[in-house]
């Protein structure tokens, strides 16, 4: 099944890929780093949603998985959330010749991006006791998750004296974006779902060990 | 050392263990142990140093989790139900659990609030006589000595009147006479109806203070039995002969 | 109830004693909000920056970065000689522990301030033109979202093996978004917002005190709220 779900992600991206620098592509061609930034936004986002669940979950719960998915979807979403850092600053130089402006959806992309990496600083920091490391970082995913709509409406106070102005003019491209949206948001999942895997693993082999 | 006694006693247990296993990273510590401690007894746990006999009395006092089993605590599930089975504990160990900045009898009213004690004032005072530190009464923790801190430390984990006090090698750093002084506190909390559990490497005064001895290695009990059915002798150089063997 | 009361009393009388008995914390965070304050200064004259943004500015890093240090102290306190399973062992609940802390550290922050506003006030030669008790109320909010997030944490401070620094980290960003709106306050309360970006907005938020004292109202309510139900969780083991 995640054989499956990682060969249609990368077969889906390279379509999308395709599509969007042939058929879809936007003029000028410096503006289709979009097809690469919006669907990473849309994936750095949702594996936030993901990490609130776990973290819920694990606080209700205590099972030891579903601090693996939440330690799996905060990796993934770092990832994402840097790619989604990296596209806009790309874009930012391209059509207002600055490499950053504190525009409400840069701000919102750079601390989104702070809350990943510090998730995973709490993870590597809290050497001692497995339990306790879970819960702290349970507890921080949840607050972090209240953040994000903080830092939105927050973000609105800033003057947005640039503002991204394009729509899409042919099907083609809608079409190229609602591809590669699809592409990525599958491809993280199969990311969360292995390392997840991996992380179970670890832990049960740990305990295995023990009694 | 390796002889288990039954202890077929009819009376009411007030701490129940059962099937408790606990383990830091890959190392072991208590593996499966099982142990009721009864109503009034005096039980020393014995072992030496990374026997389990810290983390086996911070389970029972609802302060570390057991990776499996249970603790019954007056009835209670410690782990289930802890604002119920908490009232009924207190606890001392080698370190004071008190505020260096605050006087004795703040630091008792302190725990006093805290444990929702009626008539605080009169109960404090009392206990300030008993532990015989009546003439530093105002005197700030942090200037006390190591005895006298014990003594104060031991008021604060009585000063709600438990039923159960569980004591972590209590003796450590104290002289003769601070010992014999808290030997004499120890004896009155259970001369007026309360379960001492206490744990120390030192065999004499685990006999001298407790009514059973257990010994706890590698994680396992591998010796129970009453202080009266006990040859003091024997059973102490049994005893440093296992240890030694054990470094 | 009663034991509620009578044990969030117990633990703060004990916490603001045990501070102003030992002076640990307090002079060293108004000493270094003071070294804040005078090098932004030097820093602004340099730069020859508006007066009035700086000041704003050095007011809220200096609030932050040292209630970082009273934060920090409220859990560090109980290190010693194993208080912390002291409290564990009494049947006070985690909540009340940490309302306890909180109105400590949000105490620590106005003492803090006393001293360390007039600074800010000399130094940047702003005033705020009679607006008292709007100003009070925008450094007691911003107090209550600092000290919030900082209470929760702190209790973790002492499993880490970076102490402090993971605090400071936690803490900082998790406020980030409380200080646009806290600064933008603040500046209109100086008089100073600049007048490039009078009047434009995305959503007509700048230009309006009432919306930034909303958002910091709102975030306050959220994160205490978030902070004393998960705090149980973060302080069992």
């Amino acid at each position: 099944m995640r054989r499956i779900l990682v060969f249609s992600a990368f077969a889906l991206l390279l379509l999308s890929t395709w599509m969007a620098l042939t058929l879809g592509q936007i003029a000028p061609v410096k503006r289709n780093i979009l097809y690469a930034h919006v669907p990473s936004s849309v994936c750095a986002l949702l594996c936030f949603v993901v990490l609130l669940i776990a973290s819920i979950c694990y606080l209700r719960t205590g099972k030891e998985v579903w601090d693996c998915v939440g330690a799996a979807s905060a990796e993934v979403g770092a990832v994402f959330a840097t790619i989604l850092n990296v596209t806009g600053m790309i874009f930012s130089r391209a059509e207002w010749n600055t490499w950053w402006t504190p525009s409400p959806r840069l701000i919102t992309a750079a601390i989104l991006w702070f809350l990943y990496v510090v998730y995973l600083i709490i993870r590597t920091s809290i050497s001692q006791s497995q339990r306790r490391k879970a819960r702290v970082c349970a507890v921080f995913g949840i607050i972090a998750f209240l953040d994000v709509p903080m830092v939105i409406i927050s973000a609105r106070f800033m003057p947005d004296i640039h503002r991204p102005d394009f729509s899409f003019n042919s099907p083609w491209q809608s079409a190229a974006l609602m591809l590669s949206m699809l592409a990525t948001v599958i491809l993280a999942a199969a990311l969360i779902w292995l390392k997840t895997d991996i992380l179970k693993n670890k832990t049960r082999l740990e305990e295995e060990t023990i009694f | 050392m390796n002889e288990r006694v039954q202890n077929n006693n009819d009376d009411e247990s007030v701490i129940t263990i059962t099937s408790v296993s606990k383990a830091f990273g890959s190392r072991v510590v208590l593996d499966n142990v099982d142990l009721g401690v009864y109503k009034t007894q005096g039980i020393c746990i014995c072992g030496v140093n990374g026997a389990g006999k810290s983390t086996l009395l911070r389970i029972i006092a609802g302060l570390l989790r057991p990776a499996k089993g249970s603790v019954r605590l007056c009835g209670f599930d410690v782990s289930v139900e802890p604002e119920k089975a908490k009232p009924h504990l207190g606890l001392i160990s080698h370190k004071s659990m008190l505020y260096p900045e605050l006087t004795i009898s703040e630091n008792l009213r302190f725990f006093a609030r805290l444990y929702g004690v009626r008539n605080a004032h009169d109960r404090i005072q009392k206990l300030i006589e008993d532990v015989g530190l009546s003439p530093y009464r105002y005197d700030k923790a942090c200037v006390l000595s190591r005895g006298m801190l014990q003594r104060l430390a031991i008021a604060r984990a009585i000063v709600h009147n438990p039923t159960v006090l569980l004591a972590d090698e209590p003796f450590t750093g104290l002289d003769t006479q601070a010992s014999q002084h808290l030997i004499n506190v120890l004896d009155k909390f259970q001369a007026d109806g309360g379960t001492l559990v206490m744990t120390t490497h030192n065999t004499r005064l685990a006999l001298e203070c407790c009514d059973r001895v257990v010994v706890l290695d590698k994680g396992n009990f591998i010796f129970d039995a009453k202080t009266s059915q006990i040859d003091t002798g024997p059973f102490i150089e049994d005893y440093c002969a296992y240890a030694r063997s054990r470094n | 109830m009663n034991y509620f009361c009578e044990s969030l009393w117990a633990i703060f009388i004990k916490d603001i004693v045990t501070e102003f008995r030992s002076k640990q914390v307090l002079p060293t965070m108004i000493v270094l909000g003071m070294l804040i304050v005078w090098v932004m200064r030097i820093v602004s004259e340099s730069a020859s920056a508006g007066n009035a943004v700086m000041g704003a500015a050095a007011l809220w890093i200096s609030l932050l970065f040292s209630g970082l240090l009273t934060q920090e102290r409220s859990f560090a306190v109980e290190e010693h000689a194993d208080c912390m399973s002291g409290l564990l062992l009494a049947p006070v609940e985690p909540e009340t522990i940490y309302i306890a802390k909180l109105l400590v550290n949000i105490i620590m922050l106005c003492v803090f301030e006393i001293v360390v506003v007039p600074v800010v006030f000399l130094a940047f030669a702003v005033s705020v033109d009679g607006r008292w008790v709007e100003f009070i109320t925008v450094l007691l909010l911003g107090n209550i979202g600092i000290s919030s997030v900082g209470t929760l944490f702190s209790a973790v401070v002492g499993l880490a093996r970076t102490r402090g620094s993971l605090l400071s980290i936690i803490v900082l960003v998790i406020l980030m978004p409380m200080m646009i709106p806290a600064t933008f306050a603040l500046l209109q309360l100086f008089n100073a917002i600049p007048t490039e970006i009078s009047g434009i907005g995305t959503l007509a938020f700048v230009g309006s005190f009432d919306a930034a004292m909303g958002y910091m109202v709102a975030f306050d309510a959220v994160f205490v709220v978030a902070c004393w139900l998960l705090f149980g969780f973060i302080i069992k083991e």
